[in-house]
């Protein structure tokens, strides 16, 4: 038993805080939102227990349901892989010593600032109208335009794009991951002749691998969690036609808007099964290509 | 006379050499230069790319009401400057005081978040404790969670504290690392640091609080640094908890203010809120300016040796 | 942070008090306190506070806690308190969710204060028993507007028109329509595309002869009535006198992306009481018209109560609240305060004591809800559970046929067959 104490008692006074904060004031909440989804619950009567019912309509007999997954999944698979190498790249580019790095930096930052701002949906939705700027533009080259945001097939990318504006957050952590990795690496590489490209895959992602792991899981979950954006751009509906109805947007109009907590509960629970399963194949299969510096396992 | 030919011939080698050794570097200065150039042309270009929708929140802020949504063109048709006066004063607090309160929210939360995340970060990323990956695990499930959902009992739990209508519920989790996400920064920073660093100490007789204090936290400057921005501009622009857990107009913060001017049913205020959005945004860019001087100055020292 | 402690104290107090069993006498000599949440904007928010400063001057005994945020996020806060059991004592209502809060006991009857403590024997009975849920009152009517078709007089003007914008019928319409837009050469529509406008189209089917929902919170709507509005409106696409079909889809748009704000179209359907909000974003003078009737058929208006202001269940001190209530639609000078802002009010005293004082705006609502009078129809049947959800799939379905991507008579079918499913559902 001492030895038990001796060997954690640090560690967890080191834990302490998050263990007060995760026991006492985040878990309750959690168990209680998975015992709602149990039930039917409309927020101002009481919950009444209806088993698996919830889920069971989930699966066989809502439409809108697999519509939800359609429109996130398709938004997953898009927006992390375009922000993140978007991020990289200009992380890179702002990498090798620039003077006014400072100032770049702060100004592709700038947009993830406004994030789910009431004004960026109304600006967003002017610039991609049929007669918006980005039409405007299209135009100069002599390319006709469709109304992107209004048409429910291109809807979505349009938000893809919002996404893509917005990658200030995972580049500045990649700049702080390129910062770590040693100068001379490179110069050593460079007398050595290595061409640029390999020295990009032989020193710069291999190192570069923990915060990769990093972004790619966080904005996996991210982006799985989107919600303002989409509410606000679509006014709450996952207009048009629910091209825009991200898996949160129905979860929060089934719990606020239809007064179905219960139902709203299962689906929250759902969607965390998914992103859990994509974060465990994420840590599972991170044993091959993350290596943490100086570190035996 | 042999002599003197060869170093004739080598004379002449070496300026021949150092001539040419001259225009490759003459040539590699160029294309280094071209290079530079070339990138910040593509920099500029994508620059006022990113800016253009800024520029138009900038626009409309100064546009009479009725040209915001009218017309497409950037440029005000008569700069008015009451958007900013007005609105300064419109709601029935003047933003000085959601200003203040905003700083104190954020303020404490930065702190708080910075403290107790680190805390357990060091703790699963240099401490082999029993249960670490299960934590490890269950702190991960707390990122994956909606918040929607978890909401109304959070509501209800804080509501039978009597925590509801003041800043404890938006402060005190902050304290207790209640946000995931910069524990997993910092657990990913930490497992870079060199482990030979701790066991030298370790051998030295520190104890890990020392080895925390005086070794990990120091080299962790980025990472420190870059969750303090983050967290920083997420409080600071977090509007659902305030919105949930404050009642009185007095304490309301920033964001929430802002969505008092926006109506769907009757009259909106719609170059007034763009003003104060663009005024919302002013703290955090300087907040930024000055923590991006501090991942660089870390960085600079950075003790990877 | 003295605001912690200060409000922890101040709660602690007015909970103790109302604990006491004597309701009128609190524990303390300190204040009783009632919280009165409402969703507003800047010019509701300044006006409600002043109302707020003058009965808390004339009741030195209670102080109200006012709360307040945009329509947005109104109901999102209120279903937490409501979960939480912590609804402020005076809620403001709006008729769409009333019946939900109602049916789900949220809200307490104001029976019995009516006569003794709530005055309200005077006022147009029509519009208070907009507040009625089957058969006592659950909200108290703060102000009453109509629907209406608010119009660009100058397009108007420029195209000479001169149609009876309060008897005029559909076919008149759409010839309006046809002048504006060939007057304008096309730049200038005749109005916004209302096929996605549920509460317009329920008006339709008044004209028809029927409710939307039915006694039963049935939908007693037919597919034909579904069938028979957007096919109306794809002929006015395709004549292309209504807005273009991309701005129709947008739904739920602020007032400020409507036709008329935006200077596209010379006609968009509003609520009265909006008109002062849509004046303030409009470049040119606004007039109101009725929604147009059908010929020989019935009124498909009816005035209908705006906002409601209520009592929740979670109120502790009844007897302040009831008097704040009072006060709210009584007193000269708070009624003073709020003038028309919230709609137009039910006391024909408070009406005339306005009168002198409106603006122009103002006097244009007025004036129409005078002229339109005789011609609404009576106050519909409540909304049963689940009626938002109908709006929502009226929204998505009609969405494919405006761009065309289904066809009238198909997606009128499937409308009506989802709002079925989903109101039994919603049971």
């Amino acid at each position: 038993m001492k030895r038990f104490f001796a060997r954690n008692a640090p560690a967890y006074v080191f834990l302490l805080p998050w263990l007060i904060g995760f026991f006492l004031l985040a878990l309750g909440p959690i168990l209680a939102s998975l015992y709602l989804s149990f039930t039917r619950y409309d927020m101002v009567s009481a919950p009444r227990w209806i088993g698996w019912g919830n889920y069971e309509y989930m699966f066989t007999r809502d439409r809108r349901f697999w519509k939800a997954l359609e429109v996130t999944f398709t938004y997953v698979a898009l927006a992390v892989p375009a922000r993140l190498i978007m991020a990289l790249g200009v992380a890179m580019l702002l990498d090798k010593g620039l003077r006014t790095i400072g100032l770049y930096r702060a100004i592709f930052y700038l947009p993830s600032l406004l994030g789910a701002s009431i004004a960026i949906a109304i600006l967003w939705r002017q610039l991609f109208a049929a007669d918006g700027v980005v039409n405007q533009v299209l135009a100069m080259v002599g390319i006709q335009g469709a109304s992107w945001i209004t048409d429910p097939d291109t809807s979505l990318y349009t938000l893809v794009v919002l996404a893509m504006w917005q990658f200030g957050s995972p580049m500045l952590i990649f700049l702080a991951g390129l910062r770590g990795i040693p100068r001379d690496l490179y110069e050593a590489a460079e007398i050595d002749g290595t061409p640029r490209w390999r020295q990009f895959t032989r020193i710069t992602l291999p190192l570069l691998a923990p915060v990769i792991f990093f972004n790619l899981v966080l904005q996996t979950i991210d982006s799985f969690k989107t919600f303002s954006s989409a509410f606000i751009i679509s006014n709450g509906t996952g207009a048009p036609a629910d091209s825009l109805l991200f898996y949160t947007v129905y979860l929060f109009n089934e719990a606020f808007k239809f007064f179905r907590m219960g139902y709203a509960s299962a689906l929250a629970w759902f969607l965390l099964v998914i992103i859990a399963t994509f974060t465990a194949i994420a840590f599972f299969t991170s044993k091959y290509w993350v290596h943490y510096e100086n570190e035996r396992d | 006379m042999k002599t003197s030919a060869t170093d004739l011939e080598l004379a002449i080698q070496m300026d021949e050499a150092a001539r040419v050794a001259h225009e490759l570097r003459l040539k590699r200065d160029r294309q280094e230069r071209n290079g530079r150039i070339l990138k910040h042309i593509f920099l500029i270009i994508v620059s006022c790319v990113m800016l253009y929708p800024l520029f138009w929140l900038l626009a409309s802020s100064f546009k009479p009401e009725n040209e915001i949504f009218g017309s497409l063109t950037l440029w005000p048709s008569e700069f008015q400057f009451e958007n900013y006066t007005k609105g300064w004063y419109a709601l029935p607090m003047s933003f000085t005081v959601f200003y203040v309160n905003s700083a104190i929210v954020t303020g404490l939360s930065v702190i708080g978040n910075l403290v107790s995340c680190s805390f357990a970060a060091y703790a699963f990323a240099r401490l082999n404790f029993t249960g670490r990956s299960f934590f490890f695990a269950l702190m991960m499930m707390t990122l994956m969670i909606p918040y929607h959902v978890v909401l109304i009992p959070q509501y209800v739990q804080f509501l039978n504290l009597g925590w509801v209508d003041t800043y404890l519920p938006l402060v005190v989790p902050r304290f207790l690392a209640s946000d995931a996400f910069f524990i997993f920064l910092m657990v990913q920073f930490f497992r870079q640091l060199p482990r030979e660093l701790d066991e030298a100490a370790m051998i030295d007789g520190c104890s890990p609080f020392k080895i925390y204090w005086a070794i990990i936290l120091p080299l962790s400057l980025p990472a420190m640094g870059t969750a303090a921005i983050f967290s920083l501009i997420w409080v600071w622009e977090d509007f659902l908890a305030p919105l949930i857990y404050l009642n009185d107009i007095k304490s309301y913060t920033v964001p929430l203010a802002l969505r008092l001017f926006l109506d769907q049913e009757g009259q909106s205020a719609y170059g007034q809120m763009f003003a104060m959005s663009v005024l919302s945004l002013v703290p955090v860019v300087i907040f930024f300016v000055l923590f991006q001087k501090l991942i660089v100055r870390g960085i600079a020292t950075s003790g990877m040796k | 942070m003295t605001k912690l402690t200060r409000r922890a104290v101040l709660s602690t107090i007015g909970a103790a008090a109302a604990a006491s069993a004597l309701p009128a006498t609190p524990l303390f000599a300190a204040d009783r306190t009632i919280r009165h949440y409402w969703w507003g904007n800047p010019e509701r928010d300044k006006r409600t506070f002043a109302v707020i400063d003058t009965f808390q001057k004339k009741n030195a005994g209670i102080k109200v806690s006012g709360e307040t945020i945009g329509w947005g996020d109104y109901w999102t806060k209120m279903a937490t308190q409501t979960a939480g059991r912590n609804m402020a004592d005076l809620v403001q209502m709006d008729y769409r969710f009333l019946f939900e809060y109602v049916h789900r006991g949220a809200l307490k009857p104001l029976d019995e204060f009516v006569g003794k403590s709530l005055m309200i024997a005077d006022f147009d009975k029509g519009p208070l028993d907009g507040g009625k849920v089957d058969g006592k009152l659950y909200a108290l009517n703060i102000g009453s507007n109509s629907q209406v078709m608010v119009h660009n007089t100058r397009a108007f003007k420029e195209a000479g028109i001169d149609a009876d914008l309060i008897n005029w019928t559909w076919d008149d319409f759409g010839k309006v329509c046809e002048k504006i837009t060939a007057k304008s050469g096309g730049k200038m529509k005749g109005s916004d595309d209302l096929s996605l406008m549920i509460e317009t189209f329920e008006s339709w089917v008044r004209q028809n002869g029927r409710e939307f929902y039915g006694p039963e919170g049935k939908v007693t709507a037919t597919a034909e009535d579904v069938a028979g509005w957007w096919q109306m409106w794809a002929d006015l696409r395709k004549a292309g006198v209504v807005r273009d079909k991309n701005k129709t889809v947008i739904l739920d748009p602020p007032i400020a992306e409507s036709g008329i704000a935006v200077g596209d179209t010379a006609m968009s359907h509003y609520w009265s009481n909006q008109m002062v909000g849509i004046q303030a974003v409009a470049k040119d003078k606004i007039g109101a018209a009725m929604v147009p009737h059908k010929a020989g058929g019935k009124p498909g208006q009816f005035i209908k109560p705006s906002m409601f202001l209520s009592l929740s269940r979670d109120a502790k001190d009844t007897e302040a609240a009831i008097a704040y209530m009072n006060a709210w639609v009584n007193d000269p000078e708070i009624t003073g305060i709020l003038g028309l802002e919230r709609g137009i009010p039910c006391s024909p005293k408070v009406r005339a004591a306005l009168t002198p004082k409106l603006t122009e705006v103002e006097k244009l609502s007025v004036d129409y809800f005078t002229a339109i009078q005789s011609k609404v129809g009576p106050l519909p049947l409540p909304a049963p559970k689940g009626a938002g959800e109908v709006r929502d799939a009226f929204m998505r379905i009609g969405t494919d046929v405006v761009l065309g991507k289904a066809e009238v008579a198909e997606a009128a079918g499937m409308f009506i067959e989802d709002a079925q499913a989903i109101v039994e559902r919603a049971q």
